[in-house]
């Protein structure tokens, strides 16, 4: 249907006649239809991209496992004395748990396993008192002279790791196992007919379902063993890596952005100030790494190791700790901070400044009880991403010195530490297939966590949106 | 009346609070200015870089009356006006030359803080901007920044006496804890001068502030300045000539002149008793402007 103008009055000949116009009419909303469906196109790249992503993560996190125990939990739950079918054996008591270790490992292993950190705070299972005593007041004590016991995660981990060794000699992606599981049995069944799985043999072989995304990965320190592998203490490094980092680069971040919108008057220097902040807000991480390196590792070492609080005896033997790394990327940070913070107090309208000044109140009077308060969900959701994004920073940290294997939890800020981005890093590196489902499962720990972080950056800015109306 | 002692200590203890060499604003007899006069400005010239925005402003403002400022678009009278409670300190490119004395001292002086001149020299917007705050808190902040010590209850009667002062007390008397957005356009502005009397200024500043507000609230303010001038001394800047005649008791006249480069420079044409410039200018550019024959 056309709609025509007949009965115009005034005609300009520079405009197209009717006919024309139709011709033009159809050009226009062609091209309007082509550019409609490119940017819908655009958008189905970025979600594919995004579903691939959460496809490839989720495919090895859970699926078809062939394992070989080398002793059977239930067998084990059976002869301490426990009903198998009610009690696991991550819920047999921590005593009963130790006992299997005592029966189990070799005394050189049990004496290493408690150097490392002890069982009991008032009592030695391996060790005897007098080599105990001596090897504490040695020049350099091993970590269980000053370490807490250890608790009963730590312990179940140890007798999977020893007593259980269960051994996954292959694994199959969660989609074939839902579509064809039966394709797995052939490929194990195969595997043995080669002789690939060496002296198992497929009478041993149990072929079950396996998360490895579980409750008890999310428990386990690291271990070398992947089967009995967890990322606590990434989890707790990463953890205590955003508090370092919120710190630092929130109270400096907010400061720094106050002056510049509120007191900086446009000299050249502060445009130049300005200009640099914008441009390091986009240097790559790995040149924050080697400044972290260079300062907090080295340069302020007796800081960063602690020694200069403990009477010059470092907690950590090195600056590669906790508060370095968390500076470094509170460094990183800090011209997102900045530039997103200067976004919210800017968007305060003038005439709230005007009206507390023109009361006779000073700047900061104005600045703290007129303007903050409005800014402040802009300043919490800018603070907040700028850090969740710091959290999954890989570079800086492998730089400043994060530990890739450490089995102990960061206890403070002057802790060795490793990080759930340094733990995906290291462990795909590793050839085994294995590495790979625990790299996933942890991929999803990591982003859990920065999803949480989002979140609360969102229910922040609700709230005190509300409230500010 | 309970109400008016409380008020007087307060003042008193406000006053106390100023330190340097402002002088007092109850009457300030000081031996060079006439005592009739709050602010005197002498050859004030305003500059925003190298623009000279208005030249050679000499006005005398009267206390207890309403000064207006009027003129065509771009002819400098808010920049007169923001200058006169040094608001134009915060543009950073703003330079104002000459005087401006308050009761016989220059508030640009080394050593003034433009906070106390602000303090005893109030301003109200041309668009209404209460605090994203309740109705009490608006009020209240202001007596507390400048060290208000009186208890709860006076702080209660501060803020009822600025609301009544302002003739809105009747309309928000019942939603004191309400966002102060939560009102009308024109209840809005009679709050921002309940808020700028709630700190005890001397002289009051208004920048158009009705320019924003239908004709009824317009009315409204018009009558609340005429009360608001037993107390106070009001410098209001306008564009609508019924306006000052309607309200004010002496008007300035600022029109542009061009100089030879070009440059568009404000200068003060006329200042008469309201009466006498409405009804017979000595300038010939006044009545062209008065009767519309430009603007």
């Amino acid at each position: 249907m056309t709609i025509e103008a007949t009965e115009r009055v005034s005609v300009d000949e520079h405009f197209p006649t009717d006919d024309e116009y139709k011709g033009l009419l159809n050009r226009r909303t062609r091209r309007a239809r082509f550019f409609q469906a490119a940017c819908l196109a655009a958008l189905t790249i970025a979600v594919l991209a995004l579903a691939t992503l959460l496809y490839t993560i989720i495919n090895d996190s859970f699926g078809l496992v062939a394992i070989v125990n080398q002793n059977d939990p239930a067998a084990i739950v059976a002869d301490l004395g426990h009903n198998p079918s009610e009690v696991s054996l991550d819920a047999v008591p921590y005593d009963e748990l130790v006992g299997l270790l005592e029966a189990s490992v070799s005394s050189g292993v049990g004496r290493r396993l408690e150097r490392d950190q002890r069982f009991y705070d008032d009592r030695l299972v391996f060790e005897s008192d007098a080599v105990w005593t001596e090897i504490c007041s040695s020049a350099e004590p091993p970590t269980g002279c000053t370490a807490g016991p250890r608790d009963q995660a730590n312990v179940f981990a140890l007798v999977q790791e020893r007593v259980v060794m269960p051994d996954v000699i292959a694994s199959y992606e969660l989609v074939p196992s839902l579509l064809n599981p039966e394709g797995f049995t052939d490929q194990v069944t195969r595997g043995f007919e080669a002789g690939r799985f060496g002296e198992y043999t497929l009478e041993q072989t149990s072929i079950e379902w396996r998360a490895w995304f579980n409750p008890t990965f999310l428990r386990t320190p690291q271990n070398s063993i992947p089967e009995v592998a967890g990322i606590r203490t990434a989890i707790l490094g990463s953890l205590w890596l955003v508090v370092i980092t919120l710190l630092f680069a929130v109270p400096v971040g907010v400061g720094a952005a106050i002056y510049l919108v509120e007191y900086a008057k446009p000299t050249r220097l502060n445009d130049l100030i300005q200009t640099n902040i914008n441009n390091l807000a986009g240097v790559p991480s790995i040149i924050y790494g080697m400044l972290g390196l260079a300062i907090f590792v080295r340069v302020l070492e007796p800081w960063t190791s602690g020694a200069i609080f403990t009477d010059g005896v470092p907690p950590a033997e090195n600056g590669r700790t906790v508060v370095s790394a968390g500076l470094t990327l509170g460094l990183l940070t800090l011209p997102v901070v900045i530039i997103s913070a200067q976004e919210a107090l800017k968007s305060v309208p003038d005439s709230l400044r005007h009206a507390g000044l023109a009361l006779g109140a000073t700047r900061w009077q104005t600045v703290r009880s007129q303007i903050l308060p409005v800014a402040l969900p802009g300043l919490l959701t800018g603070t907040i991403l700028a850090v969740a994004r710091a959290i999954g920073e890989t570079a800086p940290l492998i730089l400043v010195g994060a530990a890739s294997f450490i089995t102990s939890d960061p206890t403070g800020p002057f802790s060795k530490f490793t990080a759930l981005p340094i733990q995906i890093f290291q462990w795909t590196s590793f050839p085994q297939q294995e590495f790979h489902n625990i790299a996933a499962a942890a991929s999803i720990a990591l982003l859990v966590l920065l999803l949480t972080l989002n979140a609360v950056a969102v229910i922040l800015r609700n709230r005190y949106s509300r409230r500010a109306e | 009346m309970t109400n008016e002692t409380t008020t007087e200590e307060a003042d008193a203890a406000v006053a106390e609070e100023q330190t340097v060499s402002l002088p007092d604003r109850a009457d300030g007899s000081s031996s060079q200015s006439s005592a009739r006069n709050v602010i005197e400005t002498r050859g004030m010239s305003i500059y925003y870089g190298d623009f000279l925005a208005v030249a050679d402003i000499s006005l005398d403002f009267a206390k207890n009356e309403i000064s207006a400022l009027i003129g065509p678009s771009g002819c400098g009278k808010s920049t007169v006006l923001r200058s006169l409670n040094r608001m134009n300190d915060l543009i950073p490119t703003a330079r104002t030359e000459g005087e401006v004395n308050y009761h016989g001292e220059n508030i640009y002086a080394e050593g003034i803080d433009p906070v106390q001149v602000r303090r005893t020299i109030g301003m109200v917007f041309q668009k209404p901007n209460p605090f994203p705050k309740s109705i009490f808190d608006n009020i209240a902040w202001g007596a507390k920044i400048n060290g208000y010590r009186g208890s709860k209850s006076d702080v209660e009667d501060l803020v009822r006496e600025a609301l009544e002062a302002a003739a809105l007390w009747d309309e928000v008397k019942d939603k004191l804890r309400e966002s102060g957005y939560s009102l009308s356009g024109g209840q809005q502005q009679r709050l921002c001068i309940a808020r700028a009397i709630a700190t005890r200024p001397d002289v009051i500043l208004m920048d158009e502030p009705c320019s924003a507000l239908d004709p009824i609230a317009t009315l409204r303010i018009e009558e609340l300045m005429l009360e608001l001038k037993r107390d106070y001394s009001i410098v209001i800047v306008t564009h609508n000539m019924q306006q000052a005649a309607r309200v004010s008791d002496k008007t300035a006249f600022f029109n542009v002149k061009l100089d030879e480069k070009g440059m568009r420079t404000g200068r003060l044409v006329e200042y008469s008793p309201t009466d006498q410039l409405f009804t017979s200018p000595e300038e010939k550019e006044t009545e062209d402007y008065i009767t519309g024959r430009f603007g």
